[in-house]
């Protein structure tokens, strides 16, 4: 008689418990991989002296004394932040170009040349950058472009015409054919077609390319390292160099520079995290 | 006149990918064929380089370095994503916001993340060693400790790289039809079997797409050891990346190193093999690319 009863209870505990796991789960997960980022922006506005007390995490007096201190030990770093963002930008424009171009074309058209030629975009995509500096290191310094942005600028957008053809190439299979037949009919050229119908109507594919080598772009360290020197020196290169201060590490100034080099990228990031998901599953998923 | 037409807007790309990527990778076989230093022009030695790399003992422990790193970084973090993407997959408050959060860290620099792990890690006073010290557990000794060093590498890259493979996972357990979650519940299948009858069969073309990528990227580590560690003590962490590094920049031995980077570039290609293959499949002999 009373087994219907309980075991509708044991039922609504089982779920509460479940409820109660998955819940729990997701604080661990939030926990993992907030809090690290958390701790080095809180810890960019606590007072120096306190960065390594556990206490007042929260409750403490902001300071803008080690962004103050960062301006003063490295005058320049605004600088190479400057340098990273024009890198960054120039680097997204031109990736945007050369793959909306060719995305179009291997959308659009078929044939055993063009192929070959997309299939040869994989296969260089597997290529270990560290190897190819090799050869690009002198023949940067025989053009004379060591530590100049241009040379990363190209090189950044070299690695990832790829992807970035590849997601131009998935959002364009989807528009329809019938625009461009119309607009044919019409006599509209091949550009006139693609300045007016094609590009508007990608500006996902765009912003869902442009993530990828903006994020590439802001935050490599490999490149800038091996080719800038002064001029052209980025924001994660400086900050290495903070790390490995002769002096001892000086925590509050790093980490107002870490604040700096990554709050506007993961603000970016987050603005556009629907285009991210769907280049994400267009560029790896499908090629 | 039509055809010429297209081959011009493919032109820009390819044509940067042969400059820059690919005739750089001929001519790095080539120099791997020579020795040349700063200043001396290269000179014909066949194969001895490879044979200097391949008895050279840092060259072995870089690779079992690099070996360990790579399967355990990518092993974690399917299992990781695997299970983040399970947990999303249901319900969840504010799935939007929760989302951007577990992306996160895909937003920061390799730098920062070295930076962050290292505030966290730092041996007398870091948070998490602190907290790790006052629970009775053991902690990471990673500045002096080889193995520690490499635990440490591995970590920050699980953490670093789990939104690309959440992000893979994810997309493809919402692409599951939810009927065939209802079909095998009147069949009376429980949720163990459920997982394991619908959820990972049809999970698998995913799951292979994000373990093969991330294979090809981690094995190109090499920031993050070099930050962290910069493969000491005595070379004892090194991974291959930052071998081929040392060889090139600090010993000026471009010849031993273009062969450290061939072999790595053969290294990729393996593990990129099943995955060109799908590709070759797919487009040559499945029609339009």
């Amino acid at each position: 008689m009373a087994a219907p009863e309980f075991s509708r209870t044991a039922r609504q505990l089982r779920r509460l418990l479940l409820a109660l796991l998955r819940m729990s789960a997701l604080a661990l997960v939030l926990l993992w991989s907030a809090f690290p980022i958390a701790l080095i922006v809180i810890g960019s506005v606590r007072p120096a002296a306190q960065i390594f007390s556990e206490k007042n995490l929260v409750a403490f007096s902001a300071t803008t004394q080690n962004y103050v201190n960062l301006w003063k030990r490295w005058p320049d770093f605004f600088h190479n932040l400057a340098n990273s963002l024009l890198i960054a930008l120039g680097a997204t424009a031109l990736t945007l170009v050369v793959s909306f171009l060719a995305g179009y074309v291997y959308a659009r058209r078929q044939g055993r040349w063009l192929t070959a030629s997309a299939f040869f975009m994989i296969l260089v995509r597997l290529l270990p950058p560290i190897v190819l500096t090799l050869p690009l290191f002198p023949a940067v310094n025989w053009l004379m472009l060591n530590d100049t942005r241009t040379v990363l600028i190209v090189l950044y957008c070299a690695f990832f015409v790829s992807l970035g053809t590849w997601i131009m190439k998935a959002f364009i299979d989807q528009l329809p054919l019938e625009l461009e037949e119309a607009a044919a009919i019409d006599g509209s050229t091949l550009w006139q077609t693609l300045w007016h119908i094609i590009l508007p109507l990608s500006h996902a594919g765009l912003i869902a390319t442009s993530v990828f080598i903006m994020v590439f772009a802001w935050n490599d360290f490999l490149f800038a390292f091996i080719f800038t020197a002064v001029d052209a020196k980025t924001a994660p290169v400086v900050i290495s160099e903070m790390v490995g201060a002769i002096d001892g590490v000086d925590w509050g100034i790093l980490f107002a520079a870490a604040t700096c080099q990554l709050l506007p990228i993961l603000v970016f990031v987050l603005l556009v995290q629907k285009y991210l998901i769907a280049g994400l599953a267009a560029g790896a998923a499908k090629g | 006149m039509r055809q010429r037409r297209h081959w011009m807007l493919v032109l820009p790309a390819q044509s940067l990918l042969v400059l820059l990527l690919f005739l750089p990778a001929l001519y790095v076989f080539w120099l791997s064929l020579t020795r040349s230093t700063y200043g001396v022009s290269p000179v014909w030695v066949g194969f001895s380089n490879y044979a200097t790399v391949l008895a050279d003992p840092y060259f072995w422990t870089a690779t079992l370095n690099t070996a360990i790193v790579v399967n355990a970084v990518v092993l974690l973090e399917f299992l990781l994503a695997l299970a983040i993407a399970m947990l999303f997959s249901g319900w969840i408050p504010w799935r939007r916001l929760m989302i951007a959060i577990v992306l996160a860290p895909y937003a920061i620099s390799e730098v920062v993340s070295v930076v962050i792990w290292k505030f966290m890690m730092e041996p007398y006073a870091g948070p998490v060693t602190l907290a790790l010290q006052a629970a009775g557990l053991p902690v990471l000794d990673w500045s002096v400790e080889p193995a520690h060093g490499l635990a440490m590498v591995i970590l920050l890259s699980v953490w670093h790289h789990l939104p690309f493979t959440f992000i893979l996972l994810y997309t493809a357990l919402l692409g599951i039809p939810r009927d065939l979650y209802e079909a095998a519940k009147v069949d009376g299948a429980g949720a163990w079997r459920r997982f394991v009858d619908v959820t990972l069969p049809l999970l698998v073309p995913a799951m292979l797409v994000a373990v093969v990528f991330r294979y090809i990227f981690a094995f190109r580590i090499f920031s993050e050891v070099w930050l962290l560690t910069g493969g000491g003590p005595a070379r004892t962490t090194e991974v291959l990346a930052v071998y081929l590094y040392r060889q090139a920049f600090r010993y000026a031995d471009f010849g031993a190193a273009a062969a450290t980077g061939w072999l790595m570039l053969l290294g990729s290609l393996l593990m990129g093999a099943w995955y060109i293959q799908q590709m070759y499949k797919r487009m040559f002999v499945g029609g339009r690319a």
